[in-house]
């Protein structure tokens, strides 16, 4: 597969990137265990295999010390906080703060106020606005490419969008995932399949009272293709792992 | 092949993908792929894998970056035909 190395981060561009991963690494102890309990507490969602999931993820993280992308399914817009708080307690991202995952809100939505840009800036977030200025999602791409290759944790969609089926859809792959998985030598990717029994489609927000189950595997996707062609089929790959993570989980419920 | 019929080509790649019908009718280089013609971001994707089939070319990811008009495709088309 053709590797290439990453595009270098304007320099001001990364000392942007390591102020906000510090600014977060110090509020960490008010504003991780918050997210947990207004996800646990206030909207009274329950995780059935938490433990299995965090081991899971604990193992991946410490079994090498290399570059991990971490790419899920996506019903519902709070899906990247939800599958933080799947991950990983409080206690484990204090300790592996590298693996709490940078993750690409959608602009318009989670920083429509200052409150919300200083919430999400301190939830290690890069909001993007989908299908904008195609320069800013590069350079977007670019800081997540740049985390990930000094080894911390990124979270990416690869449909381009939430699902709309309700399902994976292997034929919405975008590139974003691709880009930034090529430009990282040797990244691996963890899928990660989470879904709650009332989720029957796409959402909003998951209703309150949400009972999820999840799974995670690891996948190290190759292509012979370049170019966006790649990209493309990088995505592709990790999407049909994830529908078949998706078959388990449905089997399982039967 | 010249820029008339890339041009073609590429507005006949990019109508089943089109919302804004309408905006077909006055379809020029300066129409803007997205705002104007109303496909889908998610779908730009599509299209490019199209224009790399049927100009028989291989476009990176960062030349889709430049892609927002019809004239930028037609002038990215140009330039990788050479």
């Amino acid at each position: 597969m053709a590797l290439r190395p990453i595009a270098p981060l304007p320099a001001s561009a990364r000392r942007k990137l390591v102020l906000q991963r510090e600014v977060s690494r110090l509020l960490s102890p008010l504003a991780i265990p918050l997210i947990g309990i207004t996800l646990r507490w206030v909207l009274g969602y329950r995780i059935e295999n938490l433990r299995d999931i965090r081991r899971e993820y604990r193992r991946i993280c410490l079994e090498q010390d290399g570059p991990l992308m971490i790419c899920a399914n996506h019903l519902t817009m709070i899906d990247s906080f939800v599958i933080a708080w799947a991950l990983g307690s409080p206690w484990w991202y204090f300790r592996h703060f590298r693996t709490l995952p940078w993750n690409v809100p959608e602009r318009s939505i989670f920083a429509a106020t200052r409150y919300l840009r200083a919430a999400i800036y301190v939830l290690k977030c890069l909001p993007v606005e989908r299908g904008g200025n195609r320069a800013e999602v590069t350079e977007v791409l670019t800081q997540l490419a740049d985390a990930v290759s000094n080894h911390e944790v990124a979270l990416i969609f690869p449909e381009a969008g939430r699902s709309r089926s309700g399902r994976v859809d292997v034929a919405a792959a975008g590139t974003g995932v691709g880009r930034v998985y090529k430009a990282v030598p040797n990244c691996r990717v963890i899928c990660v399949y989470l879904r709650g029994e009332g989720q029957e489609t796409y959402s909003g927000v998951p209703r309150r009272g949400e009972r999820f189950r999840g799974s995670v595997s690891v996948v190290e996707p190759k292509t012979d293709h370049t170019g966006i062609r790649g990209s493309r089929d990088i995505a592709q790959q990790i999407l049909a792992r994830l529908a078949e993570m998706e078959r388990s989980y449905f089997d399982a419920r039967q | 092949m010249d820029q008339t019929e890339i041009f073609e080509k590429v507005v006949k790649i990019l109508t089943p993908y089109v919302k804004n019908q309408k905006a077909l009718e006055g379809v020029s280089l300066a129409t803007h792929i997205l705002d104007d013609l109303k496909v889908n971001s998610a779908r730009l994707v599509d299209v490019v894998l199209e224009f790399e089939d049927a100009f028989d070319i291989e476009i990176d990811d960062d030349d889709v970056d430049k892609v927002e008009t019809v004239g930028n495709a037609v002038e990215l088309i140009e330039a990788k035909i050479g």
